[in-house]
């Protein structure tokens, strides 16, 4: 297969995982706070801004952050590289260089979702509020999964687009996780420290809300859905789930069986899922979750670029 | 004919169409069907407008979906644009086809001939039949190609050939050859999967011969070029990428014939030896079939800031490591001066006479012909002879005395750069005009795609009609307009 091919294999399912859990994330904040009262507004939606990593451009275009500006900022601005408007374009153009690789049907539905989400105007969405749009973006997301699992022969590319998915959801994971924690444990007493509608807001963003009672039996702790979400062996968005489907693609591509590995994406995979593992909560919490976080966000983008470097970049020989 | 009545009453979608002064393909005169449209007209005649308009809709959103498109910068965003696909198809009489087909197979023979010869022994040149000057000053003659020995003697693998009507007779004659890299046949291909999608009760009337073995006739071609034999030959198609207006065909292609898409950028020569970039390592490449321009294909040896290539390839090439399809230095065959000698050609290479007639043709480099364009400029239209897709052009009936004069001087300052031509009314087909809701009389083309595997033409019957959608234009080219239509060479007697 193509080097070049590979990489926008992976970067087609990283934008279009990164369009969904932005939309998930936008939909179920948004229906929180209408049950909030309006001084609560700031830790609903400053978490959102620094999560996707663009607080300074956010704060140039808007100041203060309110629901119509984060609304507009996340799913419409063609200024925002994470919008998820820009996260489709950008999916759709990788899928379009490849579209002699991908199905007929691939990319014809990536093609119809660009022009479904492009077919969205901003201000009347922004009056209706985001769940329709959040909704289609999600539909648009699991349908391409569908389609792709149902039409892409499970091949090396397939593991490339399952590597680039998971990469990327894992990082959104731990990004949501920690950014919701440093917010809520930063807010003043009268606030209130821990808050059960806002990390029953984080479950539901997840899709993790009727997992979580099923696991644990009890009233939301923030301490279980950290649990939950970084190292449910099970649950499709926990971090430990999304690193062990990244080692099984990776190791498909190398064909590299347990216990060993051949390239330093494998073995920091490895690392990293040895720590999920292995680590409990209580133990992570005593050492500093962000702490804990930020150094796996970090490993990720070791990770990344592990896999361009080994499979997607040419030395230049002279 | 005689099975339909004359002066059948025009009505719903087809209003007061006007047959007009041109040959039109579906009307005899006006009100009167040929036998061969008789039943797609009782068709169209029989919907409601409103069904028609319908299924229009059906069809743009197929096209839409599989984006085949082309997309229009101007307004910094990029936006994307359909071809135009128009539903009523065109309809070419069996009979009428195989003359066309043997016509075609006949020219793409001696345009080859004419390239092996050219670019080797230059017989041509000491029998007298074309001046070395005229051959040698053509922009697109490579002299770098010489002495090259092409895999199995082909450098013709796919040609697009443009047919229009005469507009009195009605016989098919030759406008242009287009050897380098001709475009258009997955339009061929998609307008008649989405018009089978649409307008399936429209088949049923009629036998249409089939267009879909293009891509398995082509991988057969490209395959047999492969210098290391066997049938794991690795074969790509080059392409300049995704900004380029025919990329959708190149991934199509691609696609359909089971082989690799590549850019410039994912290939390296190393040791004369192409190779691709994998996940797992180089790979050796046998067969390129490059949509990339001769200019383009190697900044070694021609233009040095050409990203879209790779350095080295014509080393390969030369060392006969890899085939390239179609061949380098084909221009100098579609060149417009050259095109007056193709009959030439034909007569000399195969002892034949031409079968298809070519559209008189004065070059300017001729002093007597100079001398007639020069006094009949807004009569003819005159073309620049290196250019390609209608840029470089004068149509002298509508070009103003401004223009006339800018253009009489510039051929005056370089003769050899042009040629004229008397206009060709093309022939018409009924269209639909989306805007005025009726069909009207459309000028049109016709581009057959011919393969040559060097030992015989395979040409899919039909090729890519393509009409000109603004009232009474003769511009087919889809930046100015133009759209396109199914063509169908029916199976059966007419």
């Amino acid at each position: 297969m193509l080097s070049r091919i590979a990489e926008s294999l992976f970067w087609l399912a990283r934008y279009i995982e990164r369009a969904e859990y932005t939309a998930r994330i936008l939909d179920v904040n948004f229906h929180t706070v209408l049950e909030q009262s309006k001084d609560r507004y700031r830790l609903h939606w400053d978490p959102l801004i620094v999560m996707a990593g663009e607080e300074e451009r956010f704060r140039k275009a808007y100041g203060e952050a309110d629901a119509q500006a984060v609304f507009e900022f996340l799913a419409f601005r063609h200024d925002n590289p994470s919008s998820i408007v820009q996260c489709v374009t950008k999916a759709r153009e990788n899928a379009r260089t490849i579209r002699d690789y991908i199905s007929r049907e691939m990319w014809e539905d990536i093609n119809s979702l660009y022009f479904t989400v492009n077919r969205f105007n901003p201000s009347e969405e922004m009056a209706a509020g985001p769940h329709r749009f959040c909704d289609a973006i999600r539909f648009g997301s699991h349908r391409f999964h569908g389609v792709t699992d149902a039409t892409l022969p499970h091949d090396e590319g397939w593991e490339f687009l399952r590597v680039g998915w998971f990469i990327e959801r894992a990082e959104m994971t731990a990004r949501l996780v920690d950014v919701q924690y440093h917010i809520l444990y930063d807010a003043p007493a009268d606030i209130g420290g821990a808050d059960n509608h806002q990390w029953m807001a984080v479950l539901k963003s997840v899709g993790a809300y009727e997992a979580y009672h099923r696991k644990y039996h009890s009233s939301i702790e923030p301490e279980k859905v950290a649990e939950m979400l970084i190292m449910h062996p099970l649950h499709p968005r926990s971090i430990r789930f999304s690193m062990t489907e990244v080692q099984a693609g990776l190791r498909a591509i190398s064909g590299t069986g347990p216990g060993s590995y051949a390239n330093e994406a494998e073995r920091l995979t490895g690392k990293v899922l040895e720590r999920l593992r292995y680590d409990i909560i209580t133990e992570i919490f005593k050492h500093g979750l962000h702490a804990y976080l930020n150094d796996m966000l970090q490993m990720c983008g070791s990770i990344g670029e592990d896999i361009a470097r080994s499979y997607f970049y040419y030395a230049v020989v002279a | 004919m005689a099975s339909v009545p004359s002066q059948m009453p025009l009505q719903g979608l087809f209003g007061d169409y006007q047959v007009g002064s041109f040959y039109d393909e579906m009307f005899a005169a006006q009100g009167e069907p040929r036998a061969h449209y008789a039943k797609i007209f009782e068709k169209l005649a029989s919907m409601v407008p409103s069904q028609f308009e319908e299924r229009r809709q059906h069809a743009d959103h197929s096209f839409l979906l599989q984006g085949i498109t082309f997309t229009v910068y101007s307004d910094g965003r990029g936006t994307e644009r359909l071809f135009p696909f128009d539903l009523i198809p065109r309809i070419i009489p069996k009979a009428e086809w195989q003359r066309i087909d043997r016509g075609l197979a006949q020219r793409v023979v001696a345009l080859n001939l004419f390239l092996q010869d050219v670019y080797g022994k230059q017989r041509i040149f000491a029998d007298r039949q074309i001046p070395r000057s005229l051959v040698y000053s053509c922009k697109h003659f490579m002299r770098e190609v010489i002495g090259i020995e092409v895999p199995r003697g082909i450098h013709t693998h796919i040609c697009g050939i443009d047919l229009v009507r005469d507009s009195k007779t009605g016989e098919f004659c030759v406008l242009e050859d287009n050897v380098r890299t001709p475009s258009g046949i997955s339009y061929v291909l998609e307008n008649r999967l989405v018009m089978m999608r649409t307008f399936p009760d429209a088949f049923q009337e009629y036998e249409v011969l089939p267009v879909n073995h293009y891509p398995a006739e082509l991988s057969r071609i490209l395959r047999s070029l492969s210098p290391r034999g066997g049938d794991d030959a690795q074969i790509v198609l080059l392409t300049p990428g995704i900004y380029n207006s025919a990329y959708f065909e190149h991934s199509f292609l691609a696609q359909q014939m089971g082989i690799e898409l590549v850019e410039g950028r994912d290939l390296i020569v190393d040791g004369g030896i192409v190779y691709m970039k994998t996940i797992h390592g180089l790979k050796r490449v046998d067969v390129i079939y490059r949509r990339v321009d001769d200019e383009f294909l190697d900044s070694l040896t021609f233009r040095r800031d050409s990203v879209l290539g790779v350095p080295g390839l014509m080393g390969a090439y030369r060392a006969g490591n890899v085939a390239l399809a179609n061949a380098v230095g084909n221009g100098v065959a579609d060149d417009k001066a050259i095109y007056a000698y193709v009959p030439a050609f034909i007569r000399y290479y195969l002892g034949e006479d031409p079968i298809l007639r070519s559209v008189d043709t004065y070059l300017c480099s001729k002093k007597e012909d100079l001398a007639f364009v020069l006094d009949h400029l807004p009569e003819l239209v005159v073309k620049a002879v290196g250019e390609s897709g209608g840029y470089g052009m004068l149509m002298g009936p509508t070009a103003d005395r401004e223009r006339l004069e800018e253009f009489g001087k510039r051929i005056k300052a370089d003769p050899r750069n042009y040629i004229a031509q008397p206009v060709v009314a093309l022939s018409r087909v009924p269209s639909y005009d989306p805007a005025l809701g009726v069909i009207e009389g459309r000028h049109v083309d016709l581009r057959p795609y011919c393969l040559y595997d060097g030992e015989k033409v395979t040409i899919v019957p039909g090729g890519l009609t393509r009409v000109a959608l603004q009232q009474g234009s003769l511009v087919v080219n889809s930046s100015q307009g133009g759209g396109s239509k199914d063509t169908w060479v029916l199976f059966g007697e007419d």
